[in-house]
């Protein structure tokens, strides 16, 4: 095979995060001639429950690199030991996903390597010469940019949902164990001491629900936008919000769709007094099927939305509310 | 000796005033340049850092066009003690990689005792978040990103508040360090003294050789990436006006494409 693509899977919790399966499923679909490898960095505990995990992603390598001095993430350590594997086995593609452990992980990497590296990524193929070409989203999403590097390998990070995953079929990879170089990391990790974690549970899991109604600055209210909550359990969906419902105080950060850093692709997306900026927009280009509800017929979403109902978004969720409460 | 951060801080269009032109293309003439709006959150961290420990020194740093001296002196009428541009033809067009070599430069030539660096989380024109890390690097100390608070400062270390969307932390770091925040848009209330600093104080400038920069490493030589094409995204379904009599059929249409789309998942 001409070309080597190495994917970084991400774990947390003792869990690969999804867009490394993203990561993985799109290069498998779309990099032609291209050998494809995994590298894996924790404890030699956490890397025993990962590996059947991403068995069956279809890669024909997986690397580990394992040590206890990598059992908790640390991004000085952590970047010199990739750093180490990259010079190593020279691969011509590099790719994670853009998480926040990876937009920062990512640029330490390509410094200490002298390589350019482009962020938070929305689609990736390869020229014919297998040179990358990274497009991402860039003032707020209002611009796409296709970038390219003149260094190897050429190395991007991936926003989350921009790729589906999808199952593949099973194919036994070759594991190799990396033998890092760890002088000098303990030091590293007394640099740095996390006195205490708050998890904030799975709040992003809204993200990857089948149906998402979402409500912006047209409700009115924030007693308004709370009936999405509702509407939403009523559905079997998700709520979320639109910048504007979240700069108003409405909903919390973590319900913005269109935010830097994540993409959701619904089966259904509902958006409810929505105007539709166009970073909004892009956030949920990948919904199978949008339905906008505004009494504005002039606001953008309602020539951008599949279907677009011209009505009062607040009494139209009143109404769908007091059917299915029935 | 007083303790010393170093903000750094990127003169950027308003991104909320961006305006196309027929060719698909940003239209630059007339856009208002502000500083980014994440730098002016570090800089009220710093800020912050200062109020804990009195002794302390804030200096503004950024790598820029002539012009760029505007938001050092604004960054002064918001307290800052001290601001330096960097600025060098050598120095247009660099990416991330290239102005992370550049900005540790500086450091290491002008401002080699520093404690702390605190920067924007990314630049609103870019939203990349890569030069921090990339800077960190350079200069080879620990990093935290996605500060929201200081907790406490001593000399050698110090203890700030990360959160990010899945979770928060109190993380404790030695100095030197590099701290990326995610407060935006600070408002920074200009005190007289500051505002009287800011408008009589010149502001120095440092060339390529000045900071000993390699002009290998700096600008569009030094910077691996480029920009193959710029387009404007374009969304685009076919849409399907569904003009309803009242409420109640508008619900009901609705009603309908859910369960639909329930359906098809039971399938």
């Amino acid at each position: 095979m001409r070309n080597k693509a190495l994917v970084y899977v991400e774990i947390n919790d003792n869990r690969v995060e999804k867009v490394s399966k993203e990561i993985v499923a799109h290069v498998k679909k779309h990099f032609t001639d291209t050998e494809l490898c995994a590298v894996l960095v924790a404890d030699d505990q956490t890397i025993q429950t990962i590996i059947p995990d991403i068995k069956d992603l279809g890669l024909d390598k997986i690397y580990i690199i394992q040590n206890i001095l990598l059992k908790h993430y640390n991004v000085s350590v952590y970047s010199s030991v990739l750093s180490q594997l990259i010079s190593n086995i020279n691969p011509d593609v590099f790719l994670m996903g853009a998480t926040c452990d990876g937009r920062e992980l990512a640029p330490r990497i390509a410094s200490k390597l002298n390589i350019g590296l482009t962020a938070d990524c929305t689609d990736l193929q390869l020229d014919i010469d297998g040179n990358l070409l990274a497009t991402r989203p860039t003032y707020g999403g209002k611009m796409m940019a296709t970038i390219i590097s003149k260094t190897k390998p050429n190395f991007a990070t991936v926003r989350q949902g921009a790729f589906k995953f999808s199952q593949q079929q099973f194919l036994e990879p070759e594991i190799i164990f990396f033998d890092a170089d760890y002088c000098g990391l303990d030091n590293l990790i007394n640099q740095i001491e996390i006195l205490k974690t708050h998890k904030k549970g799975h709040v992003q899991d809204w993200a990857e629900a089948d149906i998402i109604v979402a409500g912006g600055a047209g409700l009115k209210s924030k007693d308004n936008f709370e009936l999405m909550y509702k509407l939403a359990e009523l559905i079997g969906g998700k709520p979320a919000a639109s910048r504007a419902a979240v700069e108003l105080g409405w909903a919390p950060q973590n319900l913005q769709v269109g935010q830097t850093g994540k993409s959701i692709s619904p089966k259904l997306y509902i958006a409810f007094g929505i105007s539709g900026a166009l970073q909004h927009m892009t956030g949920v280009s990948n919904a199978q099927k949008i339905i906008a509800v505004n009494i504005d017929k002039n606001a953008p979403i309602m020539s951008i939305a599949d279907i677009a109902i011209p009505a009062d978004a607040i009494e139209v969720i009143n109404a769908l509310i007091s059917k299915l409460s029935n | 000796m007083s303790f010393k951060i170093a903000v750094f801080i990127k003169q950027v269009p308003d991104t909320n005033d961006i305006r196309w032109t027929e060719h698909n293309t940003i239209q630059r003439e007339g856009l208002e340049s502000v500083i980014n709006p994440y730098d002016i959150g570090a800089i009220q961290l710093a800020k912050n850092v200062k109020f804990l420990l009195k002794d302390c020194e804030i200096t503004a740093v950024s790598m820029g066009p002539m012009q760029a001296k505007e938001a050092l002196k604004e960054a002064l009428s918001m307290g800052c003690d001290k601001a330096y541009l960097l600025c060098d033809k050598k120095f247009a067009g660099s990416d991330t990689l290239a102005t992370a070599y550049v900005l540790s430069q500086f450091i290491k030539t002008k401002l080699n005792d520093f404690n702390l660096i605190i920067c924007g989380y990314q630049a609103v024109d870019g939203d990349t978040a890569q030069t921090p890390s990339s800077l960190a690097q350079k200069l080879d100390i620990p990093q935290i990103t996605n500060v929201s608070a200081v907790k406490e400062v001593h000399c050698d270390y110090s203890v700030w508040f990360k959160d990010t969307n899945d979770y928060s932390q109190t993380i404790k770091i030695n100095h030197p360090a590099l701290i990326s925040t995610t407060i935006k848009n600070a408002e920074i209330l200009p005190d007289i003294n500051s505002y009287i600093k800011a408008q009589t104080e010149s502001i120095t400038v440092f060339n390529a050789d000045e900071i000993e920069a390699d002009q290998s490493k700096t600008g569009f030589v030094g910077s691996p990436t480029q920009v193959k094409k710029a387009f404007r995204p374009v969304i685009e379904r076919n849409t399907k006006v569904v003009e309803s009599d009242n409420t109640d059929s508008a619900a009901n249409y609705i009603l309908d494409i859910i369960n639909k789309c329930k359906e098809q998942d039971e399938k």
